[in-house]
């Protein structure tokens, strides 16, 4: 009896494999794969301004401008998929898309994991604050204050090392997406957002009397790449997006885009090999 | 808030309707057989059922969409989001809808099913005639009930990619911070959404056949 249920659980397992090979196999390379179809599947969430949003319900941001200058390069066509973004790693590794726009900072973990695009912005993080609140006018001031921050984001973990260095420590409050973060800080529910400065200047441009932005940005210096799988399968269709990237930056097509979405033009490296954190 | 953002919500509430209908529907269809299974003399086909049932009904749908979504992929099987959506909102609804099948049919009187036999019927027009009209008579309130709560539950199928209502109503307050305006205005659409269904299903139900009152 214990002989027959091993053998049929080996059985299984065995199938198991068998057909995930099977299924898995047409798939080997990526890139031959988005170009028959024509199609670059991109996920992300769309509450990340101005990278990803929804302004009056169109997705719109730097992301989109970006992907539609790569989708050009490539010769496809570009399918946004919007994700919460904690479900954004599981969906991309589950092979629902291609790569993530997000973009994500680019960090040591990460990077064991994922395989990153060239940066297209810096993301060190800064303190959004309620216009007029003058209890905050350094980022050392929110010792003690609650800061919203991002669930699942390499700016939690920026905040909470630098919520270490303080005297009294930062109440921290995590939250789905950044956008409720803005929301509460507008309603008075919390004291400031710790996020990315291009992310929070854009805010508080569009935002004017409401948010104000606490200089200077604090913490290590860090940058925003979009996020790819590492696998060999996925190597060359990487490959093709990063040139493409390099090739919009040359001819200044990022920098008009930076322009566009930040107010001002980033000097960013080609490829990060060694972050900061 | 301006017409341009309701008109926004009521595009994203086709989804939640749109998709909310077919899993009822493809439910129902399942639930029908689940429950013949559960009903079956053949020990064979109850334990299948049970467990259908057990698992649909005992994970969050949350959970269920979740998986559907991001782990069917590693044996092979990676579907669009519109289908997880579908697929894991009719397995939920299936399992609820089979058992109030269940009991609907365990309720038909025997009598009615004896005494049906006595004047000769055959198993399958007492079937068509006398069982299935009666439990439809008495699960109806039970699947309208079902149907209300599978559109507040389609709020959750954002987690696999699908921007419904719920989903446009967090973007858009996002973007427009008129949260209170915004958030009010998709409960109210909620609310007209499930008193159609509502007032429907009371009309379907006093034109049933079945027992009468």
């Amino acid at each position: 009896m214990m002989m027959k249920a091993k053998s049929l659980l080996t059985g299984l397992v065995g199938a198991a494999f068998l057909l995930g090979a099977a299924f898995s196999a047409h798939a080997a390379d990526t890139l031959a794969a988005v170009k028959a179809a024509g199609t670059l599947k991109v996920g992300t969430e769309t509450a990340f301004a101005p990278f990803d949003y929804i302004d009056a319900g169109e997705h719109t941001g730097l992301n989109v401008d970006l992907f539609a200058e790569i989708a050009k390069e490539l010769g496809v066509k570009i399918e946004w998929v919007a994700l919460p973004w904690d479900g954004v790693f599981p969906a991309l590794e589950a092979g629902k898309f291609d790569i993530v726009a997000g973009p994500a900072t680019i960090t040591k973990k990460r990077m064991e994991r994922y395989r990153f695009t060239p940066p297209i912005a810096e993301a060190t993080i800064a303190i959004l604050k309620k216009a007029g609140d003058t209890t905050i006018s350094k980022p050392a001031d929110i010792a003690g204050k609650t800061i919203g921050v991002g669930k699942a984001t390499a700016q939690l973990d920026q905040l909470k090392e630098f919520s270490d260095t303080l005297p009294t420590k930062v109440d921290v409050r995590e939250y789905p997406a950044f956008t409720e973060t803005y929301a509460d800080l507008a309603a008075g529910r919390i004291a400031g957002v710790a996020n990315s400065l291009p992310n929070i200047a854009f805010v508080a441009s569009q935002r004017k009397g409401t948010f104000e932005v606490v200089l200077p940005p604090f913490g290590k210096k860090s940058y925003f790449g979009f996020i790819g799988l590492k696998d060999a399968d996925h190597a060359p269709l990487m490959d093709a997006i990063d040139a493409a990237m390099l090739k919009i930056k040359a001819d200044g097509r990022m920098a008009e885009l930076q322009k566009k979405w930040f107010g001002a033009s980033f000097d960013t490296p080609d490829a990060v090999k060694d972050p900061a954190f | 808030m301006s017409t341009k953002l309701f008109e926004l919500l009521l595009q994203a509430s086709i989804y939640t309707v749109t998709i909310s209908v077919v899993s009822i529907l493809i439910g129902f269809a399942i639930a029908i057989i689940v429950s013949a299974m559960l009903l079956s003399r053949q020990r064979l086909f109850v334990l299948p059922g049970k467990i259908f049932i057990s698992f649909f009904r005992g994970v969050p749908l949350l959970v269920q969409l979740l998986l559907i979504y991001n782990l069917l992929p590693v044996i092979g099987i990676n579907v669009p989001s519109i289908v997880a959506a579908i697929v894991g909102l009719s397995l939920c609804t299936a399992a609820y809808q089979a058992e109030n099948l269940r009991g609907g049919f365990a309720s038909v009187p025997s009598g009615l099913v004896e005494s049906a036999e006595m004047v000769g019927l055959t198993p399958m027009q007492i079937f068509r005639r006398i069982k299935a009209p009666i439990a439809l008579r008495l699960t109806f309130p039970a699947l309208v009930n079902e149907a209300i709560l599978i559109l507040k539950a389609s709020s959750l199928v954002s987690v696999v990619g699908i921007v419904e209502l719920t989903r446009m109503a967090q973007d858009l307050a996002g973007s427009t911070f008129l949260p209170l305006e915004i958030f009010a205005s998709a409960g109210l659409i909620y609310l007209a959404i499930n008193w159609i269904v509502a007032l429907a299903g009371g009309l379907i139900e006093r034109s049933l056949p079945g027992v009468p009152r």
